[in-house]
């Protein structure tokens, strides 16, 4: 009988030890990489969206709409931060994965100071929808952009927001004139009556999601629809920062143009229009300088040299 | 005089040789993980600067139409309003607003010389809005119509063929 058994030589033993080590740590390192990768590649994706809204942006057209389509499922973050002079917008992607986690967190967002988007904090699709429209109040602030991937059902909506839907024709919004017409799955917005996942009131300007109301003014109506009320609030507080400098730039410019007998009566209606928007705190306040936004309107029509 | 003798036993041998084996293997490692990380360190700067390029390119095409330019008071799509610009070259708010190095407008005709400012407006040639960086490389530009309020005669608007350049942030 051999009771010799297995010999375990130092050797044997160390080359076991030192394998195991190599292994776990080879392991590791590819995992690691993979996620870093994983990340990279994500941060550039966010970076490309970004990109992308550019040329969607509006000249003299008064809507554009696209889609963006994706390899994958995607999930599209928007952030808004109160930061600095202007705010800035802050987009970040995360791609599902087959191996692995299905969904981690997602890339180094991406941030913009002169981009606008309204969606939900996350939308979740192969393809967005990408609607944009000019901002005036009273001048050209920015082009707001709407980004949805799921479907829109509009109940009764009116004729203004009708003929500019039926024109453009997006492939997720359906026009009805009863909730009973729009599909299960679909997000309802009731335009004259309410019980819809989303309320709109034109006569109070304002939209209700849940129970928080917000308000808009002119082309924020879609942002009020498709964007989450937190990200809504802080895209108002962001336009308006930007209209109160654009405020401060069209004063330089009637103060350098009264020298050359161009001269407005608009410096003080845009002083205070100035103050105001930097200093709103909620999307409400639209309603205390809409009648000063409308009054600078009326009188810049009527300038030689008009100033916006 | 004493000498002595290291004797080293077979075992102890093998050992060493695993040693020198495991250093060389880590040494190997090493340096395939820097030459990969080397390249990938590049391949990502590059692909950085290309996104920033893109992004200054699309931006260019499109900032006639931002309200700091854009000349509203007539529909014109690449018209910019040169009297506002100017303005804009003085205001430090924008100076990080549209993630640019470098963003200028420059007459094309009639030519004119040199850089404008308050006193030598509007008989100069560019405006410069924001210069962070002298190494910006070659920025992205596009044709614009620059207009403005004349006043020579009578009060009439004067557009000029310009041009107007921007380049993307590059990595520090």
């Amino acid at each position: 009988m051999n009771k010799k058994g297995l010999e375990l030589t130092f050797a044997w033993l160390f080359a076991i030890i030192v394998g195991a080590v190599i292994i776990v740590l080879a392991i590791y390192a590819t995992t690691s990489l993979i996620k870093t990768e994983r990340k990279v590649q994500e941060t550039e994706i966010g970076k490309q969206f970004g990109i992308l809204l550019s040329p969607i942006e509006t000249n003299l057209e008064a809507a554009k709409i696209a889609r963006i389509t994706f390899p994958d499922e995607t999930r599209l973050i928007n952030n808004c931060r109160l930061v600095g002079t202007f705010g800035a917008q802050d987009i970040g992607i995360a791609t599902r994965s087959r191996i692995g986690e299905e969904w981690t967190e997602a890339g180094v967002p991406s941030t913009f100071y002169n981009k606008y988007m309204f969606s939900s904090e996350t939308t979740q699709g192969r393809e967005f929808s990408v609607f944009s429209k000019p901002f005036n109040m009273p001048f050209k602030v920015a082009d707001l952009i709407f980004v949805w991937s799921e479907e829109y059902c509009f109940i009764n909506p009116s004729t203004e927001i009708l003929e500019e839907l039926e024109a453009l024709n997006p492939k997720n919004i359906n026009i009805t004139t009863s909730v009973a017409e729009c599909s299960k799955q679909s997000k309802k917005v009731c335009f004259t009556s309410s019980g819809c996942d989303i309320d709109v009131s034109v006569s109070s300007k304002s939209v209700k999601k849940g129970k928080q109301v917000v308000y808009y003014e002119d082309s924020l109506i879609y942002g009020a629809i498709f964007a989450d009320p937190d990200i809504y609030e802080c895209q108002v507080k962001r336009l308006l920062k930007r209209s109160s400098e654009l405020s401060l730039l069209y004063i330089a410019k009637s103060e350098s143009l009264a020298p050359r007998g161009c001269s407005s009566n608009l410096e003080s209606d845009l002083t205070t229009y100035a103050f105001e928007t930097n200093n709103v705190t909620s999307s409400i306040e639209f309603r205390e300088f809409y009648n000063l936004a409308k009054t600078m309107k009326e009188k810049n029509e009527l300038l030689s040299c008009k100033l916006f | 005089m004493n000498f002595y003798l290291a004797n080293y036993s077979k075992g102890q041998m093998k050992i060493q040789q695993m040693a020198f084996v495991l250093v060389a293997l880590m040494i190997f490692f090493a340096l395939v993980s820097l030459f990969y990380f080397s390249i990938r360190v590049s391949n990502l700067e590059k692909g950085v600067v290309e996104l920033r390029e893109d992004e200054a390119k699309e931006l260019v095409r499109k900032l006639a139409a931002s309200p700091e330019f854009a000349w509203t008071a007539t529909d014109c799509a690449s018209c910019i309003d040169l009297d506002k610009v100017i303005l804009l070259k003085n205001r430090k708010a924008y100076s990080g607003f549209w993630n640019l190095d470098y963003l200028a407008v420059e007459r094309v005709y009639p030519s004119k010389q040199g850089e404008c400012s308050k006193g030598s407006y509007p008989n100069c040639n560019s405006i410069t809005i924001i210069n962070k960086t002298g190494a910006f490389g070659t920025p992205a530009w596009s044709y614009v119509a620059l207009c403005r309020h004349e006043f020579s005669k009578s009060n009439y608007v004067r557009c000029e063929l310009g041009r107007i350049f921007a380049a993307g942030k590059g990595i520090q």
